[in-house]
């Protein structure tokens, strides 16, 4: 079994590798002190297995294991007990809570290996629903390849739907994410982004103003000069906003 | 002590109270005679009742209206009135005799002489007024003591609650350690006793401090050091802590706990955020009775607005503000790659 470490604190990964040289099927094939290494190292070895710390810089846990959408089996390694629900609805294979002990640690391990020889697909498209219900979105995570963006939801123009993907720009550049528009729109505060056409949703705080198109049709001129065009229903639901 | 006798300002305002007394007294008995003789022999004689008229205090004091007005208080005050006026009677007596020798154009004895049992009356009548505002100023005087007494109580119990709340100390911060020393009982064992040495070290220094109303800030200092220390061994490399704290600051004497939720914040919010992590800064200077503590982290630009380090602030003003009022001050400056916090409070030592 090949497992990829990740924890910020080097004395935390000490203790998992440790444990881990007791398990002779155990390989560790990368050791991660944070969540871009973590998703750069998934990407590029291909592990069965990630010991997986939740707090950390930059990205946590949860959104490591959003970016990689059920690629890989994840066992859980904190000292908050607080998260054992999210890590139970995104099918995490096992919660430890530091500091645990080796036979714990076993345990999990054993709950791992039976997953991967039943060949149950690890967790698939968990990613949409595991952020449902919570507050919107204050950034949006990109993955590309091994490499993560982070993008603040206040820094984003625009988002134009094309087709299961979605290209999100943001002051001249655009990233491309694996989602659909319908799934983006619902993590997005309502009061600041606006599906002003079915290909286009607006950051409110971009329009610069509306200018009167072709046969009474309505386009969105953004701050920096972009023009966006605006169907009859989200040309509603903009009014409705201001 | 008379209470409008302790301030030069309270005198004057009830003197200032008694002109329009002397006045109407003046013009009332001096009718008839001529005014230069009225003005020199009942101006002096009414300000003169301004003070005999204070020593109503004293009776009020030792025959309190709390309970209704018994006989024995209306007795004290039916001598004290006979007493008062004819004090002043007996004074006035006397100043004219010597007005008499020194002016005898006056023809003050006379004057006098023909108003005596009306000033008695007046005098009496005085003098129960004065009682009455003196009761009206010793239940206002209670009343005040004991607004301020109520405000001390709950002073105090707000900062023994704030106490109470900053001794909850971060369970994760116990299990994090502990699983570094989990980590170090094999890979170095003589660190991993270290490390608990430190952490029953820390452990009982925040059991000891918050249990006292003022601590010397050397003390609390050597706290934030411990529980960096501590931090430092789960963190490695990176954190680095720069102290730049005043000798002349160690003795002043501060809140307990004060400054630890802004060390824990610092590493919470600030380096554990980082993946490089970074320096914590933390500054004491002593200008004269001003204390000033700071203590500055970088931070993750990038990090979500909704930054959960409010409450610990929020305790923090509090306890400033409960404990030193318009004196202290706790200053927040954000910036996106740096979190700095100023306290500003008077150093008793």
């Amino acid at each position: 079994m090949r497992v990829v470490i990740v924890d910020d604190e080097p004395l935390a990964r000490g203790v998992l590798r440790e444990f881990l040289l007791g398990h002779g099927d155990v390989e560790v094939v990368a050791e991660c002190a944070n969540g871009f290494e973590a998703v750069k190292a998934v990407t590029e070895q291909r592990p069965d297995l990630l010991l997986l710390d939740v707090q950390m810089p930059k990205l946590d846990g949860f959104e490591v294991l959003e970016l990689l959408d059920g690629e890989i089996d994840v066992i859980f390694v904190t000292a908050y007990d607080t998260y054992a629900i999210r890590a139970f609805e995104v099918h995490a294979v096992d919660y430890l809570l530091k500091p645990f002990p080796a036979e714990r640690l076993a345990e999990a391990l054993d709950r791992a290996r039976q997953r991967l020889t039943s060949k149950a697909k690890p967790a698939q498209g968990f990613a949409a629903d595991m952020r449902a219900e919570r507050a919107p979105l204050d950034r949006i995570l990109i993955r590309d390849r091994g490499d993560v963006h982070v993008v603040p939801v206040q820094k984003i123009d625009y988002v134009e739907s094309q087709d299961d993907y979605v290209s999100i720009r943001t002051g001249g550049k655009s990233y491309l994410k694996e989602q659909t528009m319908g799934d983006l729109e619902l993590l997005l505060d309502p009061s600041a982004f606006v599906r002003i056409h079915r290909r286009y949703l607006l950051n409110v705080a971009r329009l610069s103003k509306i200018a009167l198109g072709a046969k009474d049709s309505h386009v969105a001129i953004l701050a920096d000069g972009t023009e966006l065009p605006i169907s009859r229903s989200g040309y509603a639901r903009l009014r409705e906003l201001l | 002590m008379h209470p409008i006798l302790i301030e030069r300002r309270r005198l004057g305002l009830y003197l200032l109270g008694w002109l329009p007394v002397v006045t109407l007294l003046t013009l009332g008995l001096g009718r008839g005679a001529s005014p230069v003789s009225a003005i020199a022999v009942f101006v002096p004689l009414g300000f003169v009742y301004a003070f005999i008229g204070l020593s109503a205090w004293y009776v009020c004091r030792i025959a309190p209206i709390d309970h209704g007005l018994p006989l024995r208080t209306v007795g004290a005050h039916l001598v004290a009135t006979v007493l008062a006026s004819a004090m002043w009677i007996v004074t006035g007596d006397i100043w004219v005799s010597a007005l008499d020798a020194m002016m005898p154009a006056l023809n003050a004895g006379a004057l006098f002489a023909s108003r005596r049992l009306p000033l008695f009356v007046i005098g009496a009548l005085l003098f129960w007024l004065a009682a009455a505002l003196h009761y009206l100023l010793i239940a206002f005087e209670g009343s005040r003591a004991a607004e301020r007494r109520a405000l001390e109580l709950s002073v105090l119990a707000r900062d023994a609650e704030l106490r109470a709340l900053r001794a909850q100390l971060d369970p994760h911060f116990l299990f994090n350690s502990l699983n570094s020393i989990s980590a170090l009982t094999v890979a170095d064992p003589a660190a991993a006793r270290r490390m608990c040495v430190l952490l029953a070290d820390f452990l009982r220094d925040t059991l000891r401090l918050g249990a006292s109303a003022r601590i010397p800030l050397a003390e609390e200092l050597r706290l934030a050091d411990r529980f960096l220390e501590i931090e430092r061994v789960r963190l490695g490399s990176r954190l680095h802590v720069a102290r730049e704290t005043d000798p002349r600051a160690d003795t002043c004497l501060v809140p307990p706990l004060l400054l630890q939720p802004l060390v824990e914040n610092a590493v919470v919010h600030g380096i554990d955020q980082l993946v490089d992590g970074g320096t914590i800064r933390i500054a004491a200077a002593r200008n004269g009775s001003a204390l000033t503590i700071a203590l500055e982290n970088p931070c993750d630009p990038d990090r979500p607005r909704r930054s959960g380090n409010g409450l610990g602030l929020d305790l923090l003003r509090q306890r400033v503000v409960t404990q030193f009022g318009a004196d202290g001050d706790v200053r927040i400056d954000e910036q996106p790659e740096r979190f700095r916090v100023e306290v500003r409070i008077p150093c008793a030592s």
